[in-house]
């Protein structure tokens, strides 16, 4: 196994300006945000940013205007309202955006993580969803070659780069992501590059005593960056749940039109 | 009838979370999804009440979350919602109950709902250039056809929601010949999707036909007896402050 710790700086120069990136995490838990914060730091462009359920994350890289097009099936903050810099750049098409739906979307990863180019999903047909992802070249209205049934093929997702924020990693990339895993394992997996960080540098020995707890194995890992707090404001399990005020902070200064203010004192905060 | 004295202490969300939960059956899976503190209590009234045997997943992955450590919190994925979970399920394993025709049922929110309780939660105006871009419809388009049992809730029974041609169909709401109940719960009614339309089938307590009917751009099907939604008892209320002691269910009523 080969050491891949790295330190933040280093570990964001694995990402090109255009690349496609998702990140782990659902809404306000464990999305990477110190990871955000350094690809907003290191002035990334263009990205493609893709997610099942994106939140803060999506919508303060859309506020640096990071962002060339987003892919989601939701992307808010659930009771604290819609996403504000995100609902500004698309309506003024700034940036350009593809609705998708969770169960198209996920199995899109974990297509991407078997290595297979598409898969078939079921429901979805009827909405006008469809006519969108046929547009995009995303899904495509096909017959079963079974039973000759029209059914909705969904082509895989590899991204470029995922970054996946953990509770325990070892410097080798071997990760641990405790409670809720959502799609992040296929994400990982399905990734050209994959950036670990990690609330905790665990010894490779914890993971000989608790395999199972291995949930991405050190080969799919490129660099590993230990971040604590890295997934604050949002939630990590065992650690530390979302900071609401925080994230009611960062809403009402954008709705104020101080944006950018946040994002300056975001970045210079350790 | 005693219990229903004090009628007016009874806030709508406790209404609409009873109405809820009175769908959910022991045969049933439910799951809930992002943004729904409403779902979340009434999943767990009737796992507690009439339905002990029911399968409650949740946005967390969890597992039929232990309702004595449940606390709930504002986003509908804290790992709060976890807390002495069973398993983790991934929600792709729950996709894939659905997938096999599994008694999976879904609660899913609308901006727009039309008579065929069709929904809309993607975008005001046109998808290309919207008025309005809203947060997407999560698993709408995707669950809306294979659930056994959709039950979508609106806390802003108005013109705005009930149109007679949403601007987007990201839901697809009853479908004729199909397994598959569908259920609208509002801030004021109680509904069933059915081939003539939306059923009106109770009126909460204070709330007369005409302010359901008149807040609505299509008519609902209006026939037979229309009877009062049940309020929660005491009992019940009792469960639902317990497990929401701040109060998260009123804050869809606030917007």
């Amino acid at each position: 196994m080969k050491d891949k710790l790295v330190d933040a700086e280093k570990a964001v120069e694995l990402i090109n300006d255009g690349d496609s990136i998702t990140f782990s995490g659902v809404s306000m838990v464990r999305a990477p945000m110190g990871f955000i914060k350094e690809i907003i730091k290191a002035g990334k462009k263009d990205l493609y940013i893709i997610d099942r359920e994106p939140g803060m994350d999506f919508d303060i890289l859309i506020a640096a205007k990071a962002v060339r097009k987003v892919r989601f099936a939701m992307l808010g903050f659930e009771l604290f309202g819609l996403a504000p810099n995100f609902r500004k750049a698309a309506e003024s098409k700034e940036i350009e955006w593809i609705e998708d739906t969770c169960g198209a979307i996920t199995n899109a990863f974990r297509a991407g993580a078997s290595g297979i180019p598409f898969v078939v999903v079921k429901g979805i047909l009827g909405t006008d969803l469809v006519k969108i992802h046929e547009r995009e070249g995303t899904w495509k209205v096909i017959k079963d070659p079974f039973n000759g049934e029209e059914i909705l093929a969904v082509k895989a997702v590899n991204t470029d780069v995922a970054v996946i924020h953990v509770q325990k990693a070892d410097r080798y990339g071997n990760a641990s992501i405790e409670g809720s895993r959502f799609e992040d394992v296929y994400k990982a997996k399905g990734a050209k590059k994959l950036i670990i960080t990690a609330e905790e540098i665990v010894d490779t020995e914890y993971f000989k005593k608790f395999p199972e707890r291995n949930t991405i194995p050190y080969f799919y890992t490129t660099a590993v960056v230990h971040m604590p707090k890295g997934a604050y404001p949002t939630a990590c399990p065992n650690y530390y749940p979302p900071d609401y005020d925080e994230i009611r902070r960062y809403l009402s200064m954008c709705r104020e039109g101080k944006v950018d203010e946040y994002i300056k004192e975001w970045i210079e905060r350790r | 009838m005693a219990e229903n004295v004090d009628i007016p202490e009874i806030h709508p969300a406790d209404i609409m979370i009873k109405a809820m939960a009175m769908e959910i059956t022991n045969d049933d899976i439910f799951l809930h999804g992002l943004a729904s503190p409403l779902p979340a209590l009434a999943m767990h009234l009737a796992k507690q009440t009439h339905a002990p045997e029911m399968v409650y997943i949740n946005v967390t992955d969890a597992l039929d979350p232990d309702p004595n450590k449940y606390r709930l919190c504002f986003s509908s994925a804290d790992p709060r919602h976890a807390v002495n979970t069973l398993a983790i399920v991934e929600l792709l394993e729950t996709f894939d109950l659905a997938s096999k025709g599994k008694p999976l049922g879904m609660f899913l929110g609308g901006a727009q709902i039309d008579s065929r309780a069709n929904t809309n939660l993607t975008c005001i105006g046109s998808y290309e250039s919207p008025k309005v871009k809203l947060p997407g419809g999560a698993a709408t388009a995707y669950l809306t056809p294979l659930v056994k049992k959709l039950v979508l809730w609106t806390t802003n029974h108005s013109k705005r929601v009930f149109v007679e041609k949403p601007d987007f169909i990201t839901g697809i709401g009853y479908e004729e010949g199909k397994d598959k109940e569908v259920t609208v719960i509002t801030n004021l009614a109680v509904f069933k999707a059915g081939k003539e339309g939306l059923i009106l089938k109770s009126v909460h307590p204070g709330v007369s036909v005409d302010d359901v009917v008149n807040n609505m751009s299509f008519a609902p099907v209006v026939k037979g007896e229309i009877k009062t939604t049940p309020t929660p008892t005491e009992n019940e209320m009792e469960l639902i402050k317990k497990l929401d002691p701040d109060g998260v269910r009123f804050s869809e009523f606030k917007r």
